[in-house]
Parts: C-alpha cells; sequence; structure tokens
C-alpha cells in the first residue's frame, strides 16, 4: 500500500509536470531571445540569419508588453477593464515555432457526424471556417481590418465543462465583439508617452493549456504593436538642422522597426541548449555586424537575454517540480512507518516463538541461520509488497480517469441496492450473533453492518463528487502514465525498508540464549 | 589443546571417554545472587555407555546436560568439556554449531516440537537446518525409516497436536536420531509420560543402545534410571555416586 500510494502520486504529479512543460514549449518554442522594451532593431536580418541556422526550424519575432483591455460587457457604459499581457506576433510565423494555429479554441465541427455529437448550446456546431483562418492571421476577411484573439480565460464569457469545452456565460460569446485595447508606450529610456488605443474585433480565443497564459494573453497583429508602441519604421529627423516653413526637421533615413523578443523552434532531435550555443553566436556576429556598420541609424541594445524555455519559464514550472519532489520525500516517510510495522509484527514473532528458536538452535541451527529466516521473510514480504503495490499503482493511475469519471458519476442503483442487501444480510448475521452471545462475533457483525450501511447510504445519496472538476481545475483528463523510475526506486525502497524492519528483530532472534529459551519459553 | 574437529564419525579408543566433563563449574545469577549450580562435576562416559544421570530437582543434572549438550559453557576457570578428546567448553561459532548438528542429539522432557511442522518435517529438522549438510535427502530417508521404525509412518502428516504424548516424544527422538549422532542426551524423557509409555519410551533407547548408540539420560526417577547401565547420581552440584 506504500509503494502504491507513492507510485500513484508522483506519477500523476509527474504526468502534470509534464503536461505542464510540454504546453510550455509548445507557447514560447526553444530558445528565446529577448531585449529590453526598447526592443531590437533590425530583426529581419537576424531571422535570416537564424534560418540559415542548421538546426533552426523556424523563428518568429514578436512584442511583448503589457497593456489594458476594455471589455464589451457589462451592458451600459461602465465596462470591465482586465490588464492583459500582449503579443504582438506575426500569426504565420508564430506557429511554425508555437502550436498556436493548434490552440485557436473555437473550430468548427469537423464533419457533420461531430456536428451532431455536440450538445444544442455548443457554439461549436454552428462555426464557419471563417473564425478559424481570421484567428490563424489576425485579419478579419470580412473586413480586412486586424483583429485580435483573446486567451480563453481572459474573458468572463466562457463557462468550462466537465468534459473541457466551452459554452457561452452570461450570453457573451466574445467572436465577433469588439474590445478596445490601450497600451502605453515606452522609450528605450524608459520614458512613458501617451497612451495609445485601439479598437479590435475579437477573431477567435487562444487555449495553450497553462491557465496564466489563457488568463493573461492576448494576441494582435506585429504590425499593430509596434505602431501602437512606437516601435515601427519611422523617419529619423535631423534636430540640429533649422526646421523648414512648416517647422519640419529634415528627414535623414528612417529608424528600423523593432521587437522586443524573437522565439525559435529547434529542429527534432535537437535540444535547446545546443540551439541556444548556435544562436548565441549569431548574435554576436549579427551585433558584430551592425555595429562595424556606420550606415546604420539605430544601435543594438546593450543586454540581450537568451534562454532556453525551461529557463525562461522556470518560475512556472519550478513550484511545481519542488511540489513534486516535496510528494516524493513526505510520502517516502511512509517507509519508515512500513519498516516499523514489520518491525513490530517480526518483534512479537520472535517473542512468541523464542521457544522454538531456542530448540533450533539446539539441533544445530547458526545464528546466523536463525537471523537469515526472519531477514528472508522480510525480503520477501518487501519483495512482494513492492511488486504488488507497483501493480496496484499501475492498475489505479491506467484507469485514474475512468475512477475519476466514477466517483464523478451517480452511483449505478444496482451497486447501492446490492450494497443495502449486504448490510441487511450482515443485520442477519448480527442477529445471530447475539442469540448466540458471543462478544467477538457481535463487535465484528455490528461493524460490519454499520460499515456496509454506511457505504450502502452514501452511494445512495452519491451524486457525483469530481476530485479534480474539469470547470475547475485546468485539465480535462488526469496523466495516467506511470512514472517508471519513481515506481522501481520506490519498490527497491520498500524492500530495502522492509529487510532494515526485519534486521532488528531478526537480531534479537539470533542472539536468543538457547538454554533460557527452553528453559522458559 | 585441540579444539573440536569436523565429525569423522570414527570410533574412539575403548578407553578413551567419547564424552567428558573435567571440574566443570556453573554458576548463574539471579540478580545479585549467584547461585552455583554445578560445583567441580567430574563425569567421563565411554562409547556405548548408557549413563543415567540420576537426582532430584535443583541438582544441577538439566544444567549438567546443556553443558555436555554445548547449549552453555561452563564458569570461566570452570572445567572443561571434552567430546572424543576434544574441547567444545572453548568452541565456539560454526563448530559448535555443528556439534549440536552432527555429533550429538537431544531429548527434552516436553518434546519441543515445532507445532507449525508436520511429524516428518519435524522429524528432518536438523537435516534441514544444518548448512553442512550436503545431501538433505539422506536426512529425509533417514527421518523416513526412523519413524517407519518407530512406528509412527502413518503418522507423517500429522501435526504434533494431533499426537499423544508417547507419539511426541518418539517423534523427538527421531529427530535427535536423525544425523545420526553418537551421542543421545535425554532430558527427563519419560517425565510428561505415563509409566506404560515411559516404559515403551525407554524400550526404544534401550534399543538403540543395543545398537551401539551412547546414551546420558537425565532423570529424577530411581526406576527409569535403573535401565541404565550406569548411574551417576548427582547432588548440590557435585557426583556423589558413581555406580
Amino acid at each position: 500500500m506504500c509503494v502504491a500510494m507513492v507510485v500513484t502520486v508522483v506519477s500523476v504529479m509527474s504526468g502534470f509536470l509534464d503536461m505542464l512543460k510540454n504546453s510550455g514549449r509548445q507557447i514560447v518554442g526553444d530558445v528565446i531571445v529577448s531585449s529590453g522594451i526598447g526592443g531590437m532593431p533590425y530583426t529581419d536580418e537576424f531571422l535570416v540569419d537564424l534560418k540559415g541556422l542548421t538546426d533552426v526550424q523556424g523563428a518568429t519575432p514578436l512584442i511583448d508588453t503589457i497593456g489594458l483591455l476594455r471589455m464589451p460587457y457589462p451592458l451600459g457604459n461602465q465596462k470591465e477593464v482586465n490588464h492583459v499581457q500582449v503579443w504582438a506576433v506575426d500569426p504565420i510565423s508564430l506557429a511554425t515555432v508555437t502550436d498556436y494555429a493548434n490552440d485557436l479554441y473555437w473550430k468548427p465541427a469537423q464533419n457533420p457526424a461531430a456536428a451532431d455529437a455536440m450538445t444544442e448550446d455548443d457554439p461549436r456546431k454552428n462555426l464557419t471556417d471563417s473564425i478559424l483562418t481570421d484567428g490563424k492571421t489576425l485579419v478579419q476577411s470580412k473586413t480586412g481590418n486586424p483583429g485580435i484573439t483573446l486567451g480563453i480565460h481572459v474573458s468572463i464569457g466562457n463557462e468550462r465543462q466537465r468534459d473541457g469545452s466551452y459554452r457561452p456565460r452570461y450570453g457573451w460569446f466574445m467572436p465577433g465583439n469588439d474590445v478596445t485595447l490601450t497600451v502605453v508606450p515606452v522609450s528605450s529610456q524608459g520614458k512613458i508617452a501617451e497612451p495609445r488605443e485601439q479598437i479590435f474585433t475579437v477573431l477567435n480565443e487562444v487555449q495553450t493549456g497553462i491557465y496564466e497564459v489563457d488568463k493573461n494573453r492576448i494576441y494582435i497583429p506585429l504590425k499593430e504593436g509596434q505602431r501602437l508602441l512606437r516601435l515601427d519604421e519611422a523617419p529619423l529627423y535631423d534636430l540640429n538642422a533649422e526646421p523648414d516653413a512648416q517647422g519640419r526637421y529634415p528627414v535623414i533615413g528612417n529608424t528600423p522597426a523593432r521587437v522586443t523578443k524573437i522565439l525559435v523552434r529547434a529542429k527534432p532531435k535537437v535540444t535547446a541548449n545546443e540551439l541556444r550555443s548556435q544562436i548565441e553566436t549569431a548574435y554576436a556576429s549579427f551585433a558584430n555586424r551592425i555595429k562595424a556598420d556606420p550606415a546604420r541609424t539605430a544601435s543594438m541594445p546593450n543586454v540581450v537575454n537568451i534562454l532556453t524555455w525551461e529557463q525562461q519559464l522556470r518560475d512556472l514550472i519550478a513550484p511545481v517540480e519542488k511540489e513534486r519532489e516535496m510528494m516524493r520525500v513526505l510520502f517516502s516517510l511512509i517507509y519508515l512507518v512500513c519498516a516499523g510495522l514489520i518491525l513490530s509484527i517480526f518483534w512479537s514473532i520472535v517473542v512468541e516463538k523464542t521457544r522454538d528458536i531456542g530448540i533450533l538452535r539446539s539441533i544445530g541451527a547458526s545464528r546466523f541461520g536463525v537471523m537469515w529466516i526472519f531477514l528472508r521473510y522480510g525480503l520477501v514480504i518487501g519483495i512482494l509488497g513492492s511488486l504488488l503495490g507497483v501493480f496496484l499503482a499501475w492498475l489505479v493511475v491506467t484507469n485514474i480517469n475512468a475512477i475519476h469519471e466514477a466517483i464523478g458519476s451517480d452511483a449505478p442503483p444496482a451497486i447501492w441496492i446490492g450494497s443495502f442487501v449486504l448490510t441487511a444480510f450482515f443485520a442477519i448475521g448480527l442477529a445471530y450473533s447475539i442469540w448466540r452471545g458471543k462478544l467477538l462475533p457481535i463487535l465484528l457483525w455490528l461493524l460490519a453492518t454499520l460499515v456496509m450501511g454506511l457505504i450502502a447510504s452514501f452511494l445512495a445519496l452519491h451524486h457525483g463528487t469530481l476530485i479534480w472538476d474539469p470547470s475547475v481545475y485546468y485539465f480535462t483528463t488526469v496523466p495516467d502514465q506511470v512514472d517508471w523510475w519513481t515506481a522501481w526506486t520506490t519498490a527497491i525502497g520498500g524492500v530495502v525498508f522492509s529487510v532494515i524492519g526485519a534486521a532488528i528483530p531478526a537480531s534479537k532472534a539470533a542472539d536468543i540464549d538457547p538454554v533460557e529459551a527452553l528453559r522458559y519459553g | 589443546m585441540d579444539e573440536l574437529q569436523i565429525n569423522s564419525h570414527a570410533h574412539s579408543d575403548a578407553l578413551h571417554p567419547l564424552l567428558e566433563a573435567r571440574g566443570v563449574r556453573k554458576t548463574y545469577s539471579f540478580g545479585s545472587v549467584p547461585v552455583e549450580v554445578l560445583n567441580g562435576v567430574d563425569l567421563a562416559v565411554q562409547p556405548g555407555e548408557w549413563v543415567a544421570v540420576l537426582g532430584s530437582s535443583g541438582s544441577g543434572k538439566s544444567t549438567l546436560m546443556h553443558l555436555l549438550g554445548g547449549l552453555d559453557r561452563p564458569d570461566k576457570n570452570g572445567g572443561e568439556i571434552l567430546f572424543d578428546g576434544k574441547h567444545i567448553s572453548v568452541t565456539h561459532g560454526k563448530r559448535l554449531d555443528r556439534y549440536r548438528n552432527l555429533d550429538i542429539g537431544f531429548v527434552f522432557q516436553f518434546y519441543h516440537l515445532l507445532p507449525e511442522l508436520s511429524v516428518f518435517e519435524n522429524a528432518m529438522l536438523p537435516g534441514m537446518v544444518g548448512s553442512w549438510m550436503t545431501n538433505r535427502s539422506e536426512a529425509r530417508e533417514s527421518a523416513g525409516k526412523l519413524l517407519d521404525s518407530f512406528g509412527l509412518s502413518h503418522r507423517l502428516v500429522h501435526r504434533p497436536g494431533q499426537l499423544s504424548g508417547g507419539e511426541r516424544q518418539r517423534v523427538a527422538i527421531a529427530r535427535a536420531l536423525v544425523n545420526s549422532p553418537r551421542v543421545l542426551l535425554a532430558d527427563e524423557p519419560t517425565g510428561n509420560l505415563d509409566t506404560k509409555t515411559g516404559e515403551g519410551i525407554l524400550d526404544l533407547l534401550a534399543q538403540r543402545h543395543a545398537n551401539g548408540l551412547t546414551l546420558i539420560m537425565v532423570t529424577h526417577d530411581p526406576a527409569v534410571a535403573a535401565r541404565a547401565t550406569r548411574i551417576v547420581k548427582l547432588a548440590n552440584g557435585r557426583v556423589v555416586e558413581d555406580a
């Protein structure tokens, strides 16, 4: 049981961690190149350099900033305003680096059968392809205007169901509604300019699988982001010259457009760390080239961070990893209970079998031979218990979703009626034992009747309790893969602690004086 | 002086004692009070002898038996026990285990059979616990023969709890003899049996003695002791008569 508990808990937690890591990698790519809020210029050239690297599968520029989003609800003038993380992206190249295109939640049913399977209140039943294509391009096909996609939990309009799907809440189906985005341009020196705002039509919503992202992030086209944040290409004026009659300074060139991040995806079998090294080298070469060119009108940022996705998402992943390790350590304390149980049981056996141990010693059994009897039993119990524990954990973990679903549903009438029948049978046993007048059977039948009665009542009144309700927790299925490394290390730990638990009474048995044992045992 | 060596089962010189106690003293401490149980016991048992150690309760006869059987040791500088001329009182570890397993056999007043094992398993137990027994099938065969000759062939799969007192003692004797020891040490072998059953046990022992087995039997009953070829009387931890 100890082994089964440890393996089950750690496997499920490892599964969650893997889910988190996979989702994390799918939203930021393998390597992230990021600068300060002033952005990096000439990134078009750097992207060409990156795409020239053999291990790069794709790269995409973006601006990452914060903003305020005025929602269309509630009705009336006082609208709700949320603070959001704004990603101004090139959606086409973003889809080559992240799972953006697949993460768009609102998709039309793929075929009539799928549509028929959807409930009437499911908006997907009546969607057309345009909602998906608009989301993928961030352009409203009907008007040609730039649009916006929201994380699925940015608005209050999506109510999560037990099957993980969504239904409009309070009648708000966000695609098609207009929202107002306000951002504050900040110069590379950190000076705040006049806030800028723009109305966008919501084209689709995005579900990445990481709640923090889906609760805060919105996507707009890169060009719109650059313009709003004054990171777009602009004329460069000579402020030292005399202005003309209209007060305009002479134009001496253009400042290039900027982005604050570049996400890079590695080719299969290339690790994020390997790719990061290559990108560091490529960036150093690129930056030197730009600096060496006197015709460049913009300077490169002093500091550029090049991080792997794990480094970038460390704040997100590290707590879950720590939590898992904490669980592993805490649950491993069960080993001590296991060893203690074996110790106390074996100790009792040794005390009870003192005379038999004396007999064995009198006929020539060695001290080690006597010790080995108990060690061997400890070993056998450890091995069998651990194997059984791993098997039980495998059974639970691989069926955890079915178990979870069963707990979350009404108990079938046959089961609770059967439980009441069993309770009645136990009650008859209780009556019979009272008639017989033996105390122990009365107690046992009474306990059986009460426990079974409670179980039957619970089952009859139970209408389903989901432990991890997908409408509350952010996953639709519980991870159902056994963490085999944990399973086998836990099993070995179980065997070792069983033997340790057995070793103390075994040593006591070996130390038993045969004369004393035979005389008083 | 030589310590006990591996049992050769060779017959010793007829004048050479097979098992010998020389000036053996043994003191037990009950709390802070030392009680001297044996006070310089000398006893030499020749091969083929049947010696009855006769004494009243508390005379030290069981203690002497434990010392002779290697279950206990004399006091420091409290004499010596020799088997076939070799010291066992300074022997320990595997050699002593081997001595108890192969050279001697123990029969106890209360049989001391293991209740979870069958008659057959109890009888062959010494063959199972001795790691030096290279051929366990020999022990199995020997146990089968002994139980058969003791009239217990129909009881092989029974548990000790299903047997009468006499049957249990016969199983205990079969167990003591399964490794063909040279000496059988019997501690009040009829003490827990009625007279008739006790006689049967003594007949069985007499039969083994007739076949050349050396027997040392502890008893408080002169009638039982009379079956032996030699009676050694023990009183207050000393040999007071040897006839």
